[in-house]
């Protein structure tokens, strides 16, 4: 086995065994041996997050695994981030979420599930934490031109943010696509305000990936 | 799998009560006297040194026989298995999950209409029985009733034995002979008589009557089981308000007194003998004079019986998912959740009785895989809470620090495979669980039986046994008495 060939092993191996320690220091080896740091991420660290996802869809790992994975891979990142600024690399990615929980609400465990299940189907999340206002979300998705924003409420009183992020979207014309969720959402509250709706952070994933492609056939 | 039992039990009785019942269970027994309908129980107990009437079939027993016969009783009781990984031993301390038995009808896989029962009911519910985990001991659910009735013990133990590896409890026998060709069956698959002894990897079912009679034909068969080192469950049956007091303190006492007078005709006769305490009460509907296995005062006579077992230090059947309900429905879900429970948390070593319904007559496959369901999540309540450095995760939670989460902590992922796991119940929220469906527990339940039957393959049992077995059966045919 070549050096290289090693080092996408450890890489991928790091994923696989959840440890973030172990994925940061690989991507730290691997940059100082010159590698590119989109072969790093597909070759070795998505490779094993991929690897993952299929055990959980096939309900063969826990939730808790994919998780675990999927945060050792955003570590990982971190390090290879600065690099990829510098060689204006591109990161193939199925679509990017800005999501967060909205002002007024700090429970983000279920925005964290959709976060880590989102960056295991090789999305790029951009989270922005919670009690976030609706002009934050609009800033981040213009910033980075996102495919979908998706905002978080758990309360009854919170959700009412989720109408103004979507009267935002219209108002600036932003051509982004809007999802909400939260135990206190209902679908017809999505409907109401013009939103698409998942009922769970599986569902989630799929319907981002409706709206990715919505978009980007200019739906 | 057998599971430790961390909290202590729920106390019906207090000390003094159990105390009491145990004085006036002697006192009934030496006073007042009971039927014994077995001749060679009679001998045996007037060769004790009890007064008998063999012609009234009357026994007064006197207290020191019964204590010396308590003494002599195990406090620990091996079943084991044709599989030895799948060996129960029962210690008090240990809970294990046994099928329900021995109905007369099952409610049809395919059809869903309620019919007679079988031999291929049997053996399905015995290989249902081999591929649950948590599933420990075989109990024949149903009779095959399109066999001879008076060989049903061996078609049971026949279809059983074929389809799973683990250990056979025989429903209730009427004869002497049926034991006797029982055991034949149950030596050719272990080997000899000896190693039957050594290792019983079958036990059997003895019902008493109420209020205090020991029957002919079972209490001859328990003799025949103990003769072989055959572990035997000593059952009471009073039906709470007929053939037992209307309250439930003198249901448990009329109860204990009739284990009390069965275990000292054994005991005098095979000191040691393996014996395992049981009580199937039954509840009056006071209205009607219908009977219900799941009402509270059934229930609390349950509970006292395995109070009194533990009290001797004898290890108890306790069973409890039980219920009156006709159909995998609601009422089946009350009544078997809180009857279970309570046996559980009273201290039930053999827990379970998992699978009937109608007062254990009807076997339901779909209700087999939702009592199996109530039994595991029993069992892990049963487990309590174990406190120590690891299970506190005191380092974790401060590495999470107050604003974070759990989901990705090592500690999590360790112990994520210990957390309990539905088999059947849906957790998901509405909109998903409508999209794969929409489907009740009772359709998951009869999806996933369906799934077993077609995948699982038990260890089958040597060509030469299978026709020694068959052999015994067509011998036992003809020369039970019927």
């Amino acid at each position: 086995m070549s050096g290289k060939e090693a080092i996408f092993l450890e890489l991928e191996n790091s994923i696989k065994n959840y440890d973030k320690e172990a994925a940061v220091e690989a991507a730290k080896k691997a940059l100082k041996m010159g590698l590119d740091p989109i072969e790093i991420i597909e070759k070795g660290l998505a490779k094993g997050l991929r690897e993952v996802g299929t055990l959980y869809e096939r309900g063969e790992a826990f939730i808790v695994e994919l998780i675990a994975a999927a945060e050792a891979m955003k570590a990982a990142m971190e390090v290879l981030k600065p690099e990829i600024l510098k060689r204006r690399a591109e990161i193939k990615v199925s679509g990017k979420v800005v999501l967060g929980t909205v002002a007024g609400d700090i429970h983000d465990i279920g925005k964290n599930i959709v976060a880590a299940l989102l960056t295991a189907a090789g999305f790029e999340v951009y989270d922005l934490g919670v009690d976030v206002p609706a002009e934050k979300f609009i800033e981040k998705a213009k910033e980075v031109d996102a495919d979908v924003i998706g905002a978080s409420a758990l309360l009854t009183t919170t959700m009412l943010v989720q109408k103004e992020i979507a009267e935002a979207i219209k108002r600036t014309g932003l051509n982004v696509k809007y999802i909400v969720g939260g135990a206190a959402v209902s679908p017809e509250w999505a409907e109401e305000i013009g939103a698409a709706y998942a009922p769970d952070a599986t569902t989630a994933v799929e319907v981002i990936k409706n709206l990715v492609q919505q978009r980007r056939r200019g739906l | 799998m057998v599971h430790l039992r961390k909290i202590k039990p729920l106390e019906v009785l207090s000390e003094d009560a159990k105390e009491y019942i145990h004085m006036l269970s002697l006192e009934l027994l030496e006073k007042m006297g009971v039927k014994v309908h077995s001749k060679e129980a009679l001998e045996i107990l007037e060769k004790s040194g009890a007064k008998v009437d063999k012609e009234k079939k009357m026994a007064w027993i006197p207290p020191y026989l019964v204590e010396e016969a308590l003494e002599k009783t195990p406090k620990i009781v091996k079943l084991c298995a044709r599989n030895p990984k799948y060996d129960v031993r029962l210690d008090g301390k240990h809970i294990c999950c046994i099928t329900d038995g021995t109905g007369l009808y099952t409610i049809d896989l395919e059809t869903g209409e309620r019919r007679s029962s079988t031999k291929d009911d049997v053996a399905k519910s015995a290989l249902i029985i081999d591929a649950l985990k948590d599933a420990d001991l075989y109990y024949p659910t149903v009779t095959p009733l399109d066999f001879p009735k008076h060989a049903h013990v061996l078609h049971e133990y026949d279809a059983a034995v074929n389809n799973t590896e683990k250990h056979f409890v025989s429903g209730a026998t009427y004869l002497r002979e049926e034991a006797i060709y029982l055991i034949k069956m149950a030596a050719a698959v272990a080997g000899s008589v000896e190693q039957l002894r050594k290792r019983p990897i079958i036990s059997a079912v003895t019902c008493m009557m109420s209020p205090l009679i020991l029957p002919l034909g079972e209490t001859d068969a328990a003799l025949e089981f103990s003769k072989h080192g055959i572990p035997v469950v000593l059952m009471t049956m009073p039906l709470v308000g007929a053939t037992g007091p209307i309250t439930p303190a003198g249901s448990v006492l009329i109860g204990n007194a009739q284990f009390l007078a069965i275990n000292t005709v054994i005991q005098m006769k095979y000191p040691g003998a393996p014996v395992i305490y049981s009580s199937y009460p039954l509840s009056m509907e006071v209205k009607t004079g219908a009977f219900a296995v799941s009402f509270p005062e059934a229930d609390l006579v349950i509970a006292g019986h395995i109070q009194m077992a533990r009290y001797y230090g004898v290890p108890n059947f306790a069973g409890g998912t039980i219920g009156s309900s006709k159909v995998p429905d609601e009422q089946a879900a009350y009544e078997k959740a809180l009857c279970g429970l309570m046996s559980m948390l009273a201290g039930g070593d053999i827990c379970g009785t998992i699978g009937l319904l109608e007062n254990y007559t009807v076997l339901s496959f779909e209700q087999l895989l939702i009592d199996y369901e109530m039994y595991r999540m029993m069992v892990k309540l049963a487990e309590g809470i174990e406190v120590n450095e690891d299970t506190l995760a005191l380092d974790t939670i401060y590495k999470v620090g107050p604003e974070g989460h759990f989901m990705a902590e090592k500690h999590t992922l360790i112990h994520a495979k210990d957390v309990w796991m539905p088999l059947i119940t849906d957790p998901r929220p509405f909109l998903t669980w409508k999209k794969a469906g929409g489907k009740s527990v009772v359709e998951v339940a009869r999806e996933k039986v369906k799934e077993i039957l077609a995948t699982h393959k038990p260890a089958p049992l040597d060509m030469d046994v299978k026709r020694e077995l068959e052999r015994i059966i067509k011998e036992g045919e003809e020369k039970i008495p019927h």
